[in-house]
């Protein structure tokens, strides 16, 4: 098992926000979250992440068998984890290359890797870059600085794919992006797919996972999973609503 | 001449006493009458107090208490030849023209460096008795001058530069103050007139070597002529028993343009004094103060920029951190004089806080007696971003490396502008060298 989790409740600004969040990913899967607004999506995101500020109050997470919640945001990210914000910080000063080679570096060596070679990861990051149709200025810009809504998130996916983490989640990775973008994002995050890696999406629309097939859809309420399926759960969704499928549930 | 003065009143600090000391053992010389002046009314002003507006962050009683003496001259083989500690790598840099304790140390035939006419204060006065009486002449009767005024009266000698043409590469002006006590006290003076249409970049980097370096009472004085462009800098980067009670003064002509740096890298207790007038139609200043605190280090900066004409223009770019216990106040103030018409002003300060004991404050304030100007201010003291923060932990960064990072974006703003590439790489060093995680931070330039 990739990731468990297992009851886990957390409290923002003195709030309860999540009352028992129960989810399994194993390794090879994708599974979306969804759920209306306020249900506790992105909060989950951040608490897997390691938001300090978000309190958990009870419940575990266990991520490769080890205690995630024990370990500061860094580690996680060293460990393979990687969170793909909703609303990426723009960070003026600080160079795009520069902060994802430094990302690199740290995953290295945390693993015992060697640092990267600044002529190979040049290459990597054009590559990947090309691949998610950004343009060369995005290697001299601040992080995020500047960019339009779907190219922080193409940035968020570009960071992915040069870290290559095991467990991506993507925090409405889709929200805000045309159909070109959401086609380019998507095949980034299909590229990443394979046995050994998982990635949950936290979306709101089903729109996205006509292009991410996901193989668990799971519906986040009041802040727990209240309904689970394979991606028809989603088109029912789709046709239904949420308390349409949800009934007495929600209330 | 006489040496005779009204001796200050009975109440006189010990440091007040010792300064009247120093005066009455300088020679006469063709300055005297100014010198006079300023001396008497340094003494009737007397050493500012907490009490002053703008001496209320930085107290002085205990420089009061002290005598100092003239620190002492030295040869040029007194200063170790890597005491250039230069801020311009070898391919930059045009001249470095020593002052040590505030006496020049010129070599003997060049008289003309790449179109900077160079000359002593002393030898210049000689010749234009009546520009150097004028140039010495304070600007304000403000509390802020009495510094320069006692610098005036007590200045041994000083430089005197004359930019004639369009100068390419910087000239250095490397102030050292050397380890012989900290009861001494040097006067550097400086006086950079930039003739009509002309253009240079001139960098005054004051430097220790030793410990116990004397208290630094400098002044520099920048005259700028019509259509004139200057980029100065003022780098202070002496050790952190060092007082520095500095003033730099801006004339500017009409259609002059001054780019002003004041980076604070070092020192103990560092006041630097900014006054720059606007007196003609066109005149631009784009002023950037970068301040450091760092241990217990107390930087009080003092702007004051007066737009004393039609269309004139004035920009500020302050940006403080403070770390440890440190202290850096930044004090701006921007007057608009009546029939300034059009004149335009913006102030923009910042402030980062790295250590719950640290203090920043930051004071921009406007007074405006023009119609149709557009003045605009904005002051931040923060603490890093947490939200920035946390996006970089995410990524995998160490705490120490995504603070560092985040600390030399915050001053990037002032970093960017700086047109000295060599200079700005130094000062970026320097810079770094007292952040967290520094050879981290080494590793992405």
């Amino acid at each position: 098992m990739l990731l468990q989790i297992a009851d886990l409740h957390a409290r923002v600004a003195g709030k309860d926000i999540l009352k028992g969040v129960n989810l399994e990913v194993r390794a090879g899967e994708v599974h979306a979250i969804m759920g209306p607004n306020g249900s506790g999506k992105s909060t989950l995101a951040q608490v897997l992440a390691g938001r300090e500020d978000y309190e958990v109050t009870g419940g575990s997470v266990t991520f490769e068998g080890r205690d995630l919640l024990t370990l500061p945001a860094e580690e996680r990210a060293r460990a393979g984890l990687f969170l793909g914000f909703q609303y990426p910080v723009e960070i003026p000063g600080v160079n795009n290359v520069y902060l994802l080679k430094a990302a690199l570096n740290a995953k290295r060596k945390a693993a015992g890797e060697p640092e990267v070679d600044a002529y190979e990861f040049l290459a990597l990051i054009r590559q990947k870059m090309k691949f998610m149709q950004m343009s060369e200025s995005f290697l001299t810009r601040g992080v995020n600085e500047g960019f339009s809504g779907g190219e922080k998130k193409r940035n968020e996916v570009l960071q992915m794919l040069v870290l290559e983490p095991k467990l991506a989640i993507l925090d409405e990775t889709d929200s805000g992006l045309d159909i070109d973008a959401l086609k380019v994002v998507s095949a980034g995050v299909n590229s990443l797919r394979d046995p050994a890696r998982a990635v949950v999406l936290v979306t709101h629309y089903q729109r996205l996972l006509d292009y991410i097939v996901p193989d668990r859809v799971h519906v986040l309420s009041g802040g727990r999973i209240l309904k689970s399926g394979d991606k028809s759960l989603a088109l029912e969704l789709e046709a239904h609503g949420y308390d349409g499928v949800l009934g007495a549930q929600v209330a | 001449m006489t040496r005779n003065l009204q001796t200050s009143a009975p109440a006189a600090s010990a440091a007040v006493r010792s300064f009247e000391a120093q005066w009455r053992t300088r020679a006469a010389d063709s300055l005297s009458p100014v010198r006079e002046q300023a001396m008497m009314r340094f003494l009737k002003l007397g050493l500012p107090t907490v009490q002053d507006e703008t001496w209320r962050y930085t107290n002085l009683r205990s420089l009061a208490g002290q005598s100092f003496s003239d620190a002492p001259r030295k040869t040029r083989g007194d200063i170790e030849p890597h005491a250039s500690l230069s801020l311009l790598n070898a391919n930059e840099r045009a001249a470095t023209l020593l002052m040590v304790n505030g006496h020049p140390l010129l070599p003997a035939s060049d008289t003309t460096i790449n179109g900077i006419e160079v000359n002593t204060i002393r030898e210049f006065s000689r010749l234009e008795p009546k520009l150097m009486r004028r140039y010495l002449e304070p600007l304000s009767d403000t509390d802020q001058q009495r510094f320069t005024l006692l610098n005036t009266a007590l200045f041994v000698d000083g430089l005197y530069l004359k930019v004639t043409t369009e100068v390419a590469t910087p000239l250095v002006i490397l102030h050292v103050s050397t380890g012989d006590g900290l009861d001494t006290v040097a006067y550097p003076r400086v006086i950079i007139e930039a003739a009509p249409h002309s253009k240079a970049t001139i960098i005054e980097h004051f430097v220790a070597q030793g410990e116990h370096t004397p208290l630094n009472n400098s002044n520099t004085l920048i005259a700028l002529k019509e259509d004139s462009q200057l980029e100065h800098y003022r780098v202070y980067a002496t050790g952190a028993g060092a007082t520095h009670l500095d003033s730099l003064d801006i004339r500017q002509e009409q259609g002059s343009r001054c780019k002003q740096f004041t980076i604070v890298l070092g020192g103990g207790v560092v006041r630097a004094g900014l006054e720059a007038h606007l007196g003609q139609p066109g005149a631009t200043l784009d002023s950037y103060s970068l301040l450091v605190g760092h241990r217990d280090r107390h930087v009080d900066c003092v702007n004051t920029v007066t737009h004393g004409a039609r269309d004139t223009h004035s920009n500020q770019t302050a940006r403080a951190i403070a770390s440890d216990a440190s202290r850096v106040i930044f004090n701006s103030k921007v007057i608009v004089n009546a029939g300034a018409v059009h004149a335009e002003s913006r102030q923009s300060s910042r402030g980062l806080l790295l250590s719950p004991s640290a203090e920043i404050d930051m004071r921009p304030q406007l007074e405006i007696h023009a119609d149709e100007v557009k003045c605009a201010h904005g002051a931040t003291v923060g603490r890093l971003d947490p939200d920035m923060l946390f996006y970089m932990l995410s990524r995998g960064l160490d705490r120490d490396t995504a603070q560092s990072l985040l600390v030399y974006a915050f001053l990037a703003d002032v970093l960017t502008d700086m047109s000295v590439h060599s200079a700005r790489a130094s000062i970026e060093n320097a810079l770094i060298s007292q952040l967290p995680d520094s050879q981290v931070l080494r590793n992405f330039r």
